[in-house]
This record gives structure tokens, sequence and C-alpha cells, in this order.
């Protein structure tokens, strides 16, 4: 074996190796849904707008936000005339009127646009004009999408009706200069428009397990190490590390929440007092503690800070003694007991840690009044089932398509056919809670037509009726970590939660 | 009839059933996906979806028409040869095999020159003096490799080696910062063919806890195989025999013992190759190696149908053309086996 030690393969200098966890089927931006995928796409393909870590849009391959017509049904958007592709071809507004169909047409996420833009054409060789079916204020936020990336028309030629699995050509930092599922490499783009990579690669690795993620960081084999897939407790030791100056640690801002579902429209979670107890009833604190060492935070929000509309926090506080009262008013803790079934996705550690700790936390603080019974389900049979009322209580999580409040207020709670607060048909359906108020869908649809403080507003207002109708209650936030080897600077995180792999580099010499 | 005629009979007889065999294997995958909880535009979209958008994926990839119909082009697709495309990114399920198989072939290939290497070495170490240490070392051995759950010593050994002493890497098959040699997919030949250095040592660096894990793991099943059966051989009257007309212990187990008991070892060989054709999913999932059964079990949580319906009947056809090749080779060899 001593051979074997001796002979490990020479390092190129400046090239990094990241990994993560999920492996790819697909680089193509009509493909992608996963992490994994738009974290690749993020460095090798560059959309119109951005969001920085603060959650503002800013132009990228657009040179100004979209300029709204007066009744904010049509928005032109101007492009730069510096953008090349990994070709060499031209980026213009053919190409991105060329992509933007493309993305509906063939597009997993295509329903994106679908549901918000009417038709597509290049006003000018550098404009582009979007006729939307409503006004849409978060038009730019959605349009920093990093699915909606251009490809070049030329190299995709073959393939406007049909997905390219294994290249890309686009517009990004990087150029994908190899490609499987679990390794992509990335080399840096020497006609890039804007500012070039830091430096010289980037090898994107995939280890299937949390204790080889964990092990090849401890081991110098990775350089950089992204968190998700990592146990709460490898977490919180390579935290701990870097801590101590044995890594560098950065964090993005969170896009993903935790949250209850709650039945609403059937026994026993069809009465709200008692909603309201079980959301008074949860300890956030605790559970973040324990659960995920304070890895992740607790949330009393559907919508993740620092996104506008996230605060004030409109849920209950953890409150015993009011769960106690509501519980009382229903009918419990007088010799009763009432059992609520709480499922979670067997599949997802995290998921089954909470169930255990809130069902001790339950049994410490109102055991005469409630019990928890847990049980596990493979997460895609539980998304199955949701939309037919299979679960009484179950714990999901919910990451945003582009960081804007809207993208988590709305699928969870938008309801196209409602009967007083129950909702027979839209979203909410499909998100097993079966939930809704009267005038919420109107709200909501209000929220898309404002901005700035008047939007605002309505945010608010929405969240404080999901709040006090409780059939969804927040649990905690997931904000994406990246450690890297103590030799690296600090890694950046984007407003999406993804991390700049341009940015990475060496640790100046002090 | 002569031994040559039956054997070929024989053989007819069990290629007759290949097809029926993989026809039923075809028709139960295809079924017990569907039946099996899960969807794959929810596996595809999650929940975000709107309902029109999954009506419309569930069309392009033509899983609104009914069972029956979906049954009659995937049957006669089969019969064609083609395997259909990967829901998930439309690649051919062929390219997906084409990728992977290779990479289950030399990590299992590799394992069991291994495992037979010091499986058959443990057996035999202990003829000599039975009941004696080394003999009940090998008997402890076989037991405990066997007893040992793969996931669990796979993890131990990757915490020790690649972890704590830094000696190979953690898991992988080649290093990210080479360029994996082209050719047929077996990394350590291909590397070997294209001059060796850095891309071969890389390779093997990547296969040596896998496949030491698979094979010490499987090692068991030779020892003991060839421990008891060589007991049994030594035995028995024919070896009695060849110690009652003066040969040496040496020559009697070496030449006369040791043949016999090696042929229920050979049939041990087939099942073993056949399973790990199917790969070994525990270690392939440990060690992040891109084999068969990684790529499997990926596609089944994926509910990527095509994927997972031409994987099994890819490994299926590999494990039935094994076994009847096995089955050849031990006909083949032993004179008594009659058909």
């Amino acid at each position: 074996m001593l051979p074997l030690v001796g002979c490990l393969p020479p390092k190129p200098d400046g090239e990094l190796v990241v990994a993560n966890k999920s492996s790819l089927d697909s680089v193509d931006p009509v493909d992608v849904t996963t992490f994994a995928g738009t974290q690749l796409l993020s460095a090798i393909g560059d959309p119109l707008y951005a969001s920085d870590p603060s959650g503002r849009t800013l132009p990228r391959l657009a040179t100004a936000l979209p300029q709204l017509s007066a009744g904010g049904r049509i928005a032109r958007i101007p492009l730069r005339r510096d953008v090349r592709f990994h070709d060499g071809t031209r980026f213009d507004a053919a190409a991105m009127v060329f992509n933007l169909e493309r993305f509906r047409a063939l597009g997993k996420l295509g329903y994106l646009l679908d549901g918000r833009i009417e038709t597509v054409r290049a006003s000018g060789p550098y404009e582009v004009e979007l006729q939307l079916k409503r006004p849409y204020s978060a038009l730019a936020a959605l349009l920093s999408s990093i699915n909606l990336t251009p490809v070049s028309p030329a190299a995709y030629r073959n393939h406007a009706k049909r997905s390219l699995a294994n290249r890309f050509v686009g517009t990004g930092p990087y150029r994908l200069a190899g490609y499987t599922p679990q390794h992509q490499k990335l080399a840096p783009f020497a006609g890039y428009w804007g500012e070039p990579p830091r430096n010289r690669g980037i090898h994107l690795v995939t280890l299937s397990n949390s204790t080889a993620l964990f092990g090849a960081l401890s081991s110098g084999e990775v350089d950089v190490l992204l968190s998700q897939g990592l146990e709460s407790d490898q977490q919180r030791s390579l935290a701990e590390r870097a801590r101590r100056g044995r890594l560098v640690e950065g964090r993005g801002p969170a896009v993903e929440i935790g949250y209850l579902t709650l039945l609403s429209d059937r026994a026993p979670l069809n009465d709200p007092r008692l909603r309201a107890a079980v959301a008074h009833s949860l300890n956030r604190e605790l559970i973040s503690q324990r659960v995920s060492f304070n890895m992740r935070s607790p949330l009393r929000s559907l919508v993740p800070p620092p996104l506008p509309g996230a605060a004030p926090p409109p849920w209950p506080a953890y409150q015993p003694e009011r769960a106690r009262a509501l519980f009382r008013q229903a009918g419990y803790c007088k010799g009763q007991r009432l059992s609520l079934p709480l499922t979670f996705r067997s599949n997802v550690p995290a998921d089954r840690l909470f169930a255990l700790t809130w069902q001790a936390q339950l049994q410490r603080d109102l055991d005469d009044c409630v019990q928890l019974d847990i049980s596990g389900v493979e997460s895609t049979t539980a998304y199955r089932q949701l939309e037919k009322g299979a679960f009484p209580m179950i714990l999901l999580d919910w990451v945003g398509d582009y960081p804007d409040a809207d993208v988590y207020l709305a699928p969870l709670l938008a309801c196209e056919t409602a009967q007083g607060n129950s909702c027979l048909k839209g979203s909410s359906v499909s998100f097993g809670s079966f939930w809704s108020a009267p005038g919420l869908q109107g709200q909501l649809q209000a929220s898309e037509g404002l901005s700035g403080r008047a939007r605002l507003a309505v945010l608010q207002a929405i969240q404080q009726r999901a709040a006090q109708g409780n059939a969804y209650i927040p649990v905690w936030q997931v904000a994406p970590r990246a450690w890297a080897q103590p030799w690296l600077a600090p890694p950046l995180f984007d407003g999406s939660g993804r991390l700049v792999l341009q940015a990475l580099q060496r640790r100046p010499q002090p | 009839m002569s031994r040559r005629k039956d054997l070929l009979a024989y053989l007819a007889s069990r290629l007759a059933l290949v097809p029926v065999m993989l026809w039923l294997i075809a028709s139960l995958v295809f079924l017990l996906l569907r039946v099996a909880p899960g969807d794959p535009i929810d596996a595809l979209l999650g929940t975000r979806a709107p309902q029109a958008a999954r009506d419309a994926l569930r069309q392009q990839l033509g899983l609104d028409q009914p069972l029956l119909v979906q049954y009659g082009h995937y049957l006669a697709d089969l019969l064609r040869g083609q395997l259909g495309e990967s829901l998930t990114n439309q690649e051919p399920v062929t390219a997906v095999i084409g990728r992977s198989l290779p990479a289950s072939l030399e990590l299992g290939l590799v394992a069991l020159l291994i495992a037979a290497v010091v499986g058959l070495a443990v057996g035999f170490s202990g003829i000599a003096r039975p009941e004696g240490k080394l003999d009940l070392g090998g008997r402890l051995y076989g037991i405990g490799t066997y007893a040992l759950p793969p996931f669990w010593a796979a993890m131990v050994v990757q915490l020790i080696f690649a972890v704590w002493l830094g000696w190979l890497p953690v898991g992988g098959r080649f290093p990210p910062t080479l360029e994996p040699p082209s050719g047929s997919g077996f990394y350590l030949l291909d590397s070997l063919l294209a001059g060796g250095g850095p891309p071969f040592w890389g390779a093997l660096r990547h296969l040596v806890l896998p496949a030491s894990t698979l094979g010490l793991l499987l090692s068991g099943v030779f020892a003991n195989a060839l421990r008891l059966n060589l007991r049994r051989a030594l035995d028995s009257d024919y070896v009695e025999a060849a110690r009652s007309r003066g040969l040496s212990e040496r020559r009697v187990v070496l030449r006369h013992a040791l043949p016999n008991a090696l042929l229920p070892v050979l049939t041990i060989t087939g099942i073993t190759v056949a399973s790990l054709i199917g790969g070994a999913l525990l270690i392939e999932v440990t060690y992040s190696w891109p084999g068969i059964a990684f790529r499997l079990q990926e596609a089944i949580s994926q509910r990527d149908y095509p994927v997972v319906q031409g994987i099994v009947v890819v490994v299926a056809a590999l494990v039935v053309a094994v076994s009847v090749l096995v089955d050849l080779v031990v006909a083949l060899l032993d004179p008594r086996i009659s058909f």
C-alpha cells in the first residue's frame, strides 16, 4: 500500500476541488431542478438579473431593471452588448428570445414563465420585450432564476426542441470543460465580459454520503465543501473547526424553510383552536438546538429574512400555557388527550430528529393534553399523497425558485376555488393544507402588481392572516454554508444561496 | 447419446429458458414500479409545479397513456434492443448503462480476485492441522467477514485509511484533477494501455479501498467453502486409497483432494459474480463509486422508470449468462454430473 500512498497525483496550481452530495443528471437549464444543478449553472451561466446577499436584485446580462409600460403589462429589458457565448457567438436579444421560448417549451420549471408571460420578442438588437399576463412587480427577481441563463442558439440549434444533457455553451465566467454526473470540470472562460474568476478552475465532485464528504475535507482531498447533504453534527464540527482557525467558513442567506403543514379541513385539525395550540406548543429554540445544534435558525415567518415581508415574524411564539388553554377550550386536557399524528420524511435525517425531539418536548410540557404519534414516509411517496389529504400534520421544506416573498407565499397559500376557509382547488391543496381565507387569493394577486411599501404592507397582511390560520407553521430556516481549507479566503454566497465559485481564491498573504 | 450431445441438449434447454426468464423479469419490474408508491412527475418537479405543468410533463413523457399501452411500447422497444430514454434527462438508457456497468464490473472483478486469493489462502491454511490455531483462526475469519455489515465495514475502513490516515481517497473513481482515460470504461485497463503513469496510479488508488473492502467481506465465503469441501474430500475413500498407496500427504492434498474441493467453490464463484454484477450497492454508495447499483439506487429514488427497467433487465441478462456459463464449466470439469 505504501507505494500507492506516495502516488498522489499532482494538483494543478490554482485549481480547486469543491464537493457536494448530489450528482447531476443534466446540465441543460431546461432540465435542472436540483441544488447541485443550479449551483453549477450559476458558475457557467449568467441570468439577466442576480440577487445580492442583502436581497437586492441587480442587472447582470441586462443593463437596467425592466422598464414597465404604464399598465405594467409590457416590460422592456435592455441587454449588455459586450457578451459572448463560450463558442464565441454573440449574445443579443434574438439569443435571449430563443432561450426564453426554449425554456417555455422544454423547461421542467417552464410554468414559472408560462403563468406570467404572454409573449416574448426582440424589440431591438439588444432589447427584449415581454408581454405579461398581468402586472408582476417581482419580474426582475423571476428573471434572476438561474434556469433562465441563456445558451448559445448556434450550439443548441439541433436541441431547440430537445434538451442537451452533457454539454453547456453559455455566457458564464467558466466554461464546462468536462462532464460526468459525478464530476464537472470548469475552466475560466477567457472571453468573459465581467470580472474573471479568481482561481484557475474548479472541479465540482460528488461524494454520495455525508461521512465521505466530511472525511474528504478533513483529509484535504477537497478544498471546499458545501453544507448540503451534511448531517447537523458534522456541520457543527466543521463550524467549530472554523472557529479555531483550522478551516474557513462562509454563510449564505437562508433560502430554505422548514414548516409544518396541518390538514385544516378535516378533524381534528379543522378546529382553529387546536391549530393555534399546536403553533404555541412548538419550542423552536429548543428544537433548533437539539436537532441542528443551532445550525438551523428558528423561523416564525414563511418568508425567510432578509427578503421583504419577512419581518415582523407573525407566527405565535412558544407559549405552553397558552397552548394548554387552547387545548382545554377544544375539550382536551381534562382526562382526554389529543392523539396527533405527525408524519416526517424518513429519508431526511433532520426530519426524524425533529419528530422525536418535538414528541419529547410535548411529553414534557403538555403530556396531559396532547400526544404526538410519529411515523415516517419516504419523501417522494409523501409528496404524492399530500393533495389527497393523507397527512394530518407533516414536516416539509421549501426553497423558492428565486429570492422573492411571492415564491414563498403564493405556492403555499394560493387557492383557485375556496369555500369558507377550505380550499377546494389550488396550490394550497397540492401542499396538503387545504386552507384558505376569504379574500386571501385577492391579496396574493394584488401583491403581484404592487411595489415598494404598498407591496410590503400587503405581504405582511398576508402573512398575518396565514399565521392566524395556522395551517402552516414555520419551524426553521436553513442557511447554506461552505467550509474551505484555511489557506483559502472565506467562501462567498450570492443572494440565491449559491456559492460564488469564481470568488474562491487563496487567502491574501499578510 | 454421447456426453457431448447431452451437454449440448442441456445447454439448449437452458438457453431456451432465457427469453422467458427475461420477459418475466422485465414484466415484473415494469409492474412493480407502477404499483410502488411515488410518481416520476413528483420526483422531477416536487410539489411546486401547478397541475397543468404536471399534466403537460406527464403527457410529454408518455406517462398519461394506459398502462397496457405503455407495457406494449416497452416490450416492443425491448425486442428491438432499445431500452428507452431516462425521464430525467432524455439520455438513452444504454448510454447510462454503458457508463456505469464497466465501473461495477471493474470493482467486482478486482474484489472477486481479492476474495478468491485471500479466501482460498485462509481456507487452505488450516488444513494441515484441523482444529489447530490456524484452522480456528480461519473459521473465525470466515464467520466474521460474512457477518460484518458491509455498510459499517466500509465506513470504518473509509474512516481509518482515508480520513484519519489520509493514505487513500475517500471516494470516487478517478482523481478529479486528471483526465479520465477513454476506451473500454475500465479505467485501470484503459490507463495502463495509455501508458500508465498518474492516471493508472490514480485509478488504482481509488479502487483499493472499495475493492479490498468488498473482496475481504466476500473472502469468508470462499474460505469456509474450501475448508469444508477440502475436509470432506480428505475424509473420502479415494483419498484414503491414495494414502494407502503411500503417496505423500502433500501430493494427496494437492493432486487428489484439492481439485475436487474446488468444484463447489467454482459454483460459489459463479453465484458471487452474478451478485456482483447486480452491484454491491452499499459499497458503491459508501465509496461514491459510480457503478450500476449506485445508478440504480438513484433511478429508483427519482422514479426514473426506463433507467430502472433497463438496468434490471441488463443485469438479469448478465446474471443468467454467467450462471449458464458456470453450470457448463462445472459440467465439463466434473464427469460425475449427468444431465
